[in-house]
């Protein structure tokens, strides 16, 4: 990791993470994480399942208690008894394990959470946000997970919090619920909420947050903005063409390193891969080449991560 | 206000959200005092009008409190903890206190409910009577239901699952009930057997309420074990407050 990536701790960050360490036992969950969550900003913990990012969120929340390093949280302490009751009502969460009661409905929930916040209750309204209109009756119990997610975000949602933490939110939703969700991050971001999410959904990062902090076994191995980590990780560009005929001139030997496998030429590129593709089509046309296939391939996020941490986000690859 | 509000509506979800998912259990809660009474009254003595029943009336009501402490408290702390409902409150701005003095008033109109049901049919089938001042007698069982929900919170608060509390309430409510005055009276033990039992704050609670209650004996002369309960109420709920996880 480059030193320049790791965020050094800003005093007037909405999430301030120093040093971050959380042991089990034998089990070191977090092993030294350092970020900090500028106001207004989405913020994505991208990993595997078991990487330390969900450990870290109930740290922000006080939930856990780190080993050592500290968190502030709008320039509270967690683990201060005082400081988390001031907390409190600042920060919406929804949890991994959706952990409501399998007996209440929907609107119950809702009016028991406006009660918790002070708030006046707005089941309706609330319901209507997160796709459950006309279902304040429903039982929990009798919901689809994906539906209990959606309850939750309501229940995040419902007191209006400066600071949202989503601990894997759209896990078992369909794609119903994952487009609800969505536009509610977009929607609180453009309000200025401060979001924090963990994802090990490359789109869901890649769409949502404004800056992707990757955990691998605790540790922060790169953070910057999606399209930073695509240019610095990603690796080039390429263009593939197979063409009778067909060699690149000079123009294009400029744009960037030529390799051939028979008729297939490639070409790994830094520059637009879109222009290389179009001058690259010109001079086969030039050439009267005929061109049997054409690909053109823009490093991903995907890419990104795979080139630093030596795995993909499939458990199972 | 907005505590006040907390309170109402965190008991309300208590009421509508238990029966909902326990009114096959509340049945029996409600049902199965009665039948031990019925049971006992019959096995112990030659029928109705003896002073079993007399025995029996607070002695069950006083199980009952014992079991509400390590059963309705303790074990359903353990399950909502682990069923994650417990680290889903802790984040929100509501008071401790509040969630558990909510689902104390819960567990307390259940008891009521039993001890209504207990001391009517005690009252028409054996003619037993309720002869203490009633102010007296809400008192001990208040204290009582303190001491057991105090400690009945450690249980909570220490076993790891729904299944390990569950073996600790069951140990500790069955032997109790048997060794604590509830319902046989333990003067039948050898003299030291039956002097050790009455350190036990269940033999202690269940006594004082019954010879306040059924045999209008004034809880002033109670002092001592009064006392006693109380400390054991304070060293539960220090304990339980140190010890309780949320997560």
């Amino acid at each position: 990791m480059h030193p320049d990536e790791t965020s050094a701790p800003v005093a007037n960050g909405a999430i301030v993470v120093d040093g971050l360490v959380k042991r089990y036992g034998e089990l070191e969950a977090v092993a030294g994480l350092t970020f900090t969550v500028q106001r207004g900003t989405v913020f994505g913990l991208l990993g595997r399942n078991g990487a330390g990012k969900t450990t870290t969120l109930e740290c922000c929340i006080g939930i856990g208690r780190p080993t050592a390093g500290s968190v502030r949280v709008l320039g509270l302490d967690p683990t201060d008894r005082r400081d988390l009751a001031r907390l409190r009502p600042r920060i919406g969460v929804q949890l991994q394990a959706t952990s409501l009661p399998e007996k209440a409905n929907v609107g119950e929930v809702l009016e028991l959470y406006a009660a918790y916040y002070g708030i006046a209750p707005r089941p309706d309204e609330m319901a209507a946000r997160v796709g459950l209109d006309g279902k304040l009756d429903r039982q929990i119990a009798q919901m689809s997970g994906g539906e209990q997610q959606r309850l939750a975000l309501a229940l995040a949602l419902q007191h209006d919090p400066e600071v949202l933490f989503l601990d894997e939110p759209t896990a078992g939703m369909d794609a119903f619920g994952r487009r609800i969700l969505w536009g509610e991050v977009e929607r609180l971001r453009d309000a200025g909420k401060t979001i924090v999410l963990t994802t090990h959904y490359i789109e869901e990062a890649e769409r949502l947050a404004d800056r992707i902090c990757i955990v691998q076994r605790g540790k922060i191995v790169a953070e910057a903005a999606a399209a930073e980590l695509v240019a610095r990780y990603g690796g080039d560009a390429t263009v593939s063409i197979a063409a009778d005929g067909f060699a690149p001139d000079a123009e294009l030997q400029a744009l960037g390193g030529w390799t051939r496998a028979g008729a297939q030429w490639k070409l790994a590129t830094r520059g637009e891969p879109g222009l290389a593709l179009a001058a690259v089509v010109t001079r086969a046309n030039s050439l009267a080449a005929k061109i049997d296939s054409l690909d053109m391939h823009r490093p991903t996020l995907e890419d990104a991560f795979i080139a630093i941490t030596g795995e993909t986000l499939e458990e199972t690859g | 206000m907005t505590l006040l509000r907390m309170f109402l509506v965190q008991t309300k979800s208590n009421f509508v959200w238990y029966f909902r998912r326990d009114g096959e259990m509340i049945f029996w809660t409600l049902a199965m005092p009665v039948f031990f009474l019925v049971l006992f009254s019959f096995a112990f003595s030659s029928g109705p009008n003896s002073g079993s029943s007399q025995f029996l009336v607070p002695g069950i009501i006083g199980a009952q409190v014992l079991s509400s402490g390590f059963w309705g408290v303790g074990v359903m702390l353990a399950t909502f903890r682990e069923k994650h409902l417990l680290r889903r409150v802790y984040i929100t701005p509501m008071p401790p206190w509040i969630f558990f003095a909510s689902l104390v008033v819960y567990r307390m109109a259940l008891l009521a409910a039993q001890a209504v049901i207990l001391v009517t049919v005690g009252a028409l089938v054996f003619h037993v009577r309720i002869i203490g001042n009633p102010a007296e007698i809400l008192a001990i069982l208040l204290l009582g239901t303190a001491t057991f929900v105090s400690l009945g919170t450690i249980i909570g608060a220490l076993a790891r699952t729904t299944e390990s509390a569950n073996n600790i309430a069951s140990i500790l409510t069955v032997p109790l009930a048997f060794l604590s005055d509830a319902y046989v009276p333990i003067d039948r033990f050898p003299h030291a057997v039956s002097s050790a039992l009455r350190l036990l704050p269940s033999t202690e609670f269940i006594d004082t309420f019954r010879d306040v209650s059924v045999h209008g004996a004034s809880l002033a002369h109670y002092g001592a074990w009064v006392l006693m309960l109380v400390l054991w109420t304070v060293a539960g709920t220090v304990i339980s407050a140190r010890t309780f996880r949320w997560v």
